[in-house]
């Protein structure tokens, strides 16, 4: 038939026009901060480009030197001991507060100033050392965990981070002595991830000395005991290119002293019941201008830092969790005797037992890779701290879950103590981003350097002859690729020989992961972003393709230096890789089906019905 | 070859003609092709394909038979045609087609003249309505004779066995092929009765049924051979067929209908169909009110025959300093970017699917077909698209409707909707276009 001057048919590309504008403007954003580099070397960034880059992952970083092997070796013992002699976690939990003596304990030992420099009073340990540290405290009690990480993994670590020489001098030697506590507040009960929805404010005074801050803060960690916080609150900030006034978010080190402070009373939860929990009001609180953090109108960067650099602390803290509650589990299995056998001896509990082991082996891999990465000054190390956030928080609940599982009715009981874990376990699922919300960014920082990887490729292309080598490079991978063939990536030389055939795994997980990327993004494009059902296997998949490699690295660490327990690791490093392998593969398969395609709109349909119907749409089975 | 084929048939009907001319239409004839072999006319015929070359130098073969050959072959097919008339007597039909070659195969044990039938069967076919009629043709192709065409010995088989006929079979096939009707295992039978296995009519089919199962479904957006009758569901179909989109709704603003005034004037509502996706009805929100809107139309849209006329809404494009989306703050999310910062260039083979409603020469909002093109009609329907779209309050609509043909069939002029009264002219509507805007939202 005839198409008259109709518009309809009119072959276009609707991409153009609406995208193009943001380029334009050029500002590197907190985001991009991470992607700016042209090659990077974080292996989760090169993953999702189908590369690999070694220089991270292998050999496993030795983060510690002798010397500060030596001051961490003398910390172990006394904290260890001084969890298991003096703080006690149930009486936490049922106080809903730390014991003062326990509060006194732990000020003593410097546990509130892990990280201070030496000079400032604190014990300025590195981030491994770190991570040691509060695995143990992990391992015991998460109540206190919270209370010190609250303090000092986030509270003040703003000021470590941003602040200024005055700033630290003033404040760090109080709050690592834990004489003056330490509170973060981000969250607002309009604003969980949404910056823009911040109602705190802060109005520089016509003098220009002090800012009157007004607004609340909700589910502040430490809120009813801190007396110094980090608020990030709105600013009028002028635009010096355009000279247009624009709210902005700034960093403040609010004081309670300041005056107009209070907070609410502890909120009841479900876990983490010792660590204080309060809403805090800042009502007219005059803060001095000096009390800014970084820059004015820079309290994004501020928060994207913080929360970047203390999510390795929560792997560290939950691989000692798991450690703390697999021991329980495993001594259950051992000395239980059903039908004249020791339950450890029937498959059913071996494989809960094995898969325990496996998942506190690649938790406690990841904390200490991406520890010594940060150790060793690497700039890249967010996506992989998301990755062991998510990876951290669902493996300590999978494995407390199959603990108690293990342990039957007893670990349904309260004296076992393994209940007050699952509760506390739960809101790290939770916080600091949720995993759902933290998937979408580690899909999305891959999707984003990827799709710089395939841009800089399309430049390539338009000056063909220029760019030879690169291009001759890259049709040949694509062309093997098309053909099966591997791309001539390799683990070789990194991983140990016998671990060879897990390497072969990762490499071809990789080969395809990077292929299917380069699919959905020349598919999606842009609007990838709007594909959450695909971001979140995307990011499935990248999180198992991370842990094999970590454990890869860890094992064949073991395995060179000849450790009494490498083979061992070496059996979970294999189970892991080939089970991870297979997850991976399914996931790559389901993307590529159309399968996929009609399940994502079924959800959407079940989930639109649902919230149509306000909950379950089917009509009872009965009838009634 | 074709040109002597067609000499060949020129001489043969001339041959016929003082038997023809004196017959009378259902008067069986009193000598067939057979009879009349002994006419050395009938040498003629054949030669060049079954003659010695004696004959091939007939002093009478002449340019001056074409122009006696084409009254000749003209009172023949007369013969035929008239055939069809008499029996069919107005009320022409597939009974009454069936009828007429029932009469001619009863006429004659010989089937005489059946080259000349089947010729002038497969011109009335249209006329009778049973072109696209695959029992039709297989009934006609079993006028021939059978097994008298069939070669039996290889000098036969090596030359052209029957060219006339093979020729008549053919073009029955052909009609075939030019109106899509695929052949039967009972053509092929046919063809094989009458033709035998190596014949052209027999290799023809041969090539339909190769192609033809190759090509049926070639075209994914296939119009049916029965268009609906109802306007209604003719627009429908238009609509959807035009609006690519399976989410895109059809609305039926207004059923024809009559009404009497209390004046007693009689009133025809015309039919009014609408369809919008919602992609369009979000590309209408967030249209800018300040800028006008365009009805425009009619457009022609062509269903096999028939032509049918839709109307657009639609908006001239975005400014380019309007253009600028709402800036995306990168400060905004904490935990993931909630923008990505690149942007592929695509090529023509990567695009998945290329929007059909946001267009470089400005967004279609909507299209409607109607019983009637005036701008009260169409009027209407805005009035109507309104309740989806509340934007369209307080957006000026401007008619740019052409004079189609659906004007002429429009009845009197009904009152303009208050609210859509500017109507301005095509040729001017540049010109007044930059004050409407203001003036439209003042009254609205």
């Amino acid at each position: 038939y005839i198409i008259s001057d109709s518009e309809c048919f009119i072959l276009k590309k609707s991409i153009s026009v609406t995208h193009m504008f943001f380029f334009a403007g050029g500002h590197q954003t907190c985001f991009s901060l991470f992607f700016s580099s042209q090659e990077s070397k974080s292996f989760a960034v090169n993953m999702f480009k189908g590369q690999i880059a070694t220089s991270q992952v292998f050999p496993f970083p030795k983060a510690l030197n002798e010397e500060q092997e030596q001051f961490l070796r003398e910390l172990v013992g006394p904290v260890s001991k001084f969890f298991e002699e003096v703080n006690d976690p149930a009486k936490n939990d049922a106080l809903e507060k730390v014991e003062d003596h326990t509060m006194e304990g732990l000020k003593e030992m410097g546990a509130f100033g892990l990280q201070v420099p030496g000079d400032l009073g604190g014990l300025g340990l590195s981030n491994t050392q770190y991570a040691r540290l509060v695995e143990i405290v992990g391992s015991h009690d998460l109540g206190v965990g919270i209370t010190l990480g609250a303090h000092q993994s986030i509270g003040f670590k703003g000021i470590l981070l941003f602040g200024n020489k005055a700033q630290k001098e003033k404040y760090l030697p109080k709050l690592a002595t834990g004489e003056n506590i330490a509170a973060f507040c981000l969250t607002e009960p309009a604003s969980g991830s949404d910056a823009a929805s911040i109602k705190t404010t802060a109005v520089l005074s016509p003098c220009g000395q002090y800012y009157t801050m007004n607004g609340s803060k909700i589910w502040i960690s430490n809120g009813g005991l801190a007396e110094i916080f980090t608020v990030f609150a709105k600013t009028p900030v002028k635009d010096p290119n355009t000279g247009e006034v624009k709210d902005k978010i700034t960093a403040f080190i609010v004081e309670r002293s300041f005056g107009g402070v209070s907070h609410g009373p502890p909120e009841k939860k479900m876990g983490i019941k010792a660590s204080n929990t309060a809403e805090v009001y800042f009502d007219n609180v005059r803060v001095p201008a000096d009390c800014v953090l970084g820059e004015v109108g820079g309290g994004f960067k501020v928060a994207m830092n913080i929360l970047n650099n203390g999510r390795f602390g929560m792997a560290a803290a939950l691989s000692g969790t798991m450690k703390g509650v697999i021991s329980k589990a495993v001594d259950h299995a051992a000395n239980r005797t059903q039908f004249g056998n020791k339950i450890h001896t029937y498959g059913a509990i071996q494989e809960k037992v094995a898969r325990m082991a496996m998942l506190h082996y690649v938790t406690e891999s990841m904390a200490y890779m991406i520890s010594g990465n940060m150790d060793s000054g690497a700039a890249e190390f967010q996506i992989e701290a998301a990755i062991s956030k998510i990876f951290a928080s669902e493996a300590a609940w999978t494995v407390t879950d199959e603990s108690i599982q293990v342990m039957g009715g007893m670990g349904f009981m309260k004296d076992c103590g393994v209940e007050r874990v699952m509760r506390d376990l739960r809101i790290f699922r939770i916080f600091e981003g949720t995993n759902d919300i933290l998937r979408l960014f580690v899909a999305l920082n891959g999707f984003q350097n990827a799709g710089n990887h395939l841009k800089s490729l399309q430049k390539a292309l338009k000056n063909p002859i220029g760019n030879a080598g690169l291009l001759a490079g890259e049709i040949t991978k694509r062309a093997k690729r098309k053909a099966g063939f591997s791309s001539g990536l390799t683990l070789q030389g990194s991983v140990h020989p016998e671990l060879a055939q897990s390497g072969d795994l990762t490499v071809k997980a990789i080969e395809e992961f990077g292929a299917v990327i380069e699919e959905l993004l020349v598919k999606h494009g842009k609007k990838i972003i709007d594909e959450q059902f695909v971001l979140k296997r995307v990011a499935d998949c990248a999180i198992d393709l991370y842990a094999m490699v970590v454990v890869l690295s860890r094992a064949s660490r073991s395995l060179s230096q000849g450790a009494a327990s490498a083979q061992h690791e070496k059996m979970l490093c294999e189970t892991w890789c080939l089970e991870a392998y297979d997850r991976i593969l399914h996931d790559i398969k389901f993307l590529r089906s159309g399968q996929s395609k009609q399940t994502f709109k079924n959800m959407r349909a079940i989930s639109a019905a649902m919230v149509e119907n306000g909950g379950v749409v089917s009509p009872h089975p009965l009838g009634f | 070859m074709r040109v002597s084929r067609c000499l060949q048939r020129l001489q043969d009907l001339r041959l016929l003609r003082c038997s023809w001319q004196t017959a009378r239409v259902l008067q069986p004839e009193p000598h067939g092709p057979r009879a009349a072999r002994s006419n050395p006319q009938q040498h003629r015929v054949v030669r060049g394909f079954h003659c010695s070359p004696v004959f091939a130098k007939d002093p009478r073969l002449p340019g001056r038979l074409v122009g006696e050959d084409d009254k000749k072959r003209q009172t023949s097919l007369v013969a035929h045609d008239d055939l069809f008339e008499q029996i069919a007597m107005g009320a022409k039909s597939k009974a009454t087609f069936a009828k007429v070659i029932d009469v001619f195969n009863k006429r004659d044990i010989r089937r005489r003249g059946h080259v000349e039938f089947i010729y002038a069967a497969l011109r009335k076919m249209p006329e009778f309505g049973v072109e696209r009629d695959l029992g039709v043709y297989n009934r006609l192709l079993d006028v021939f004779p059978k097994e008298v065409f069939v070669p039996t010995n290889f000098i036969q088989r090596m030359f052209n066995h029957y060219p006339r006929q093979q020729e008549c079979g053919v073009q029955l096939l052909e009609q075939m092929e030019n109106y899509g009707i695929t052949p039967n295992v009972e053509t092929k039978v046919l063809l094989v009765q009458i033709f035998g296995e190596k014949s052209h009519p027999m290799r023809k089919y041969q090539r339909l049924m190769y192609w033809f199962p190759k090509f049926k479904h070639l075209n994914p957006f296939p119009v049916p051979q029965q268009l609906p009758e109802d306007p209604v569901d003719l627009a429908r179909f238009s609509l959807t067929r035009i609006a690519n989109d399976l989410d895109a709704k059809v609305t039926v603003h207004q059923l024809p209908c009559s009404d009497v005034t209390e004046s007693g004037e009689e009133i025809h509502r015309p039919y009014i169909l609408g369809i919008q996706s919602p992609g369009q009805r979000e590309l209408l929100a967030k249209h800018d009110p300040s800028r006008p809107v365009f009805v425009e139309g009619p457009f022609p849209l062509w269903l096999r025959s028939t032509c049918v006329h839709y109307y657009v809404l639609r908006a001239d494009p975005p400014l380019p300093q309007d253009q600028v989306e709402e800036a995306y703050d990168p400060e905004r999310s904490f935990y993931f970017p909630l923008q990505l910062d690149f942007s592929l260039d695509r090529d023509v083979w990567d695009e998945e699917g290329f929007d059909v409603e946001d267009l470089d020469e400005g967004p279609v909002y909507a299209m409607c077909m109607a019983g009637r093109g005036d701008q009260a009609t169409l009027g209407q329907w805005i009035s109507d698209l309104q309740r989806d779209n509340p934007v369209l309050g307080r957006v000026p609509t401007l008619f740019r409707l052409d004079p189609g043909p659906q004007h002429l069939q429009g009845g009197g002029d009904e009152e303009s909707e208050p609210r859509h009264r500017l109507h301005v002219e095509t040729e001017e509507d540049q010109a007044v276009l930059d004050e409407e805007p203001r003036r439209g939202r003042g009254k609205l």
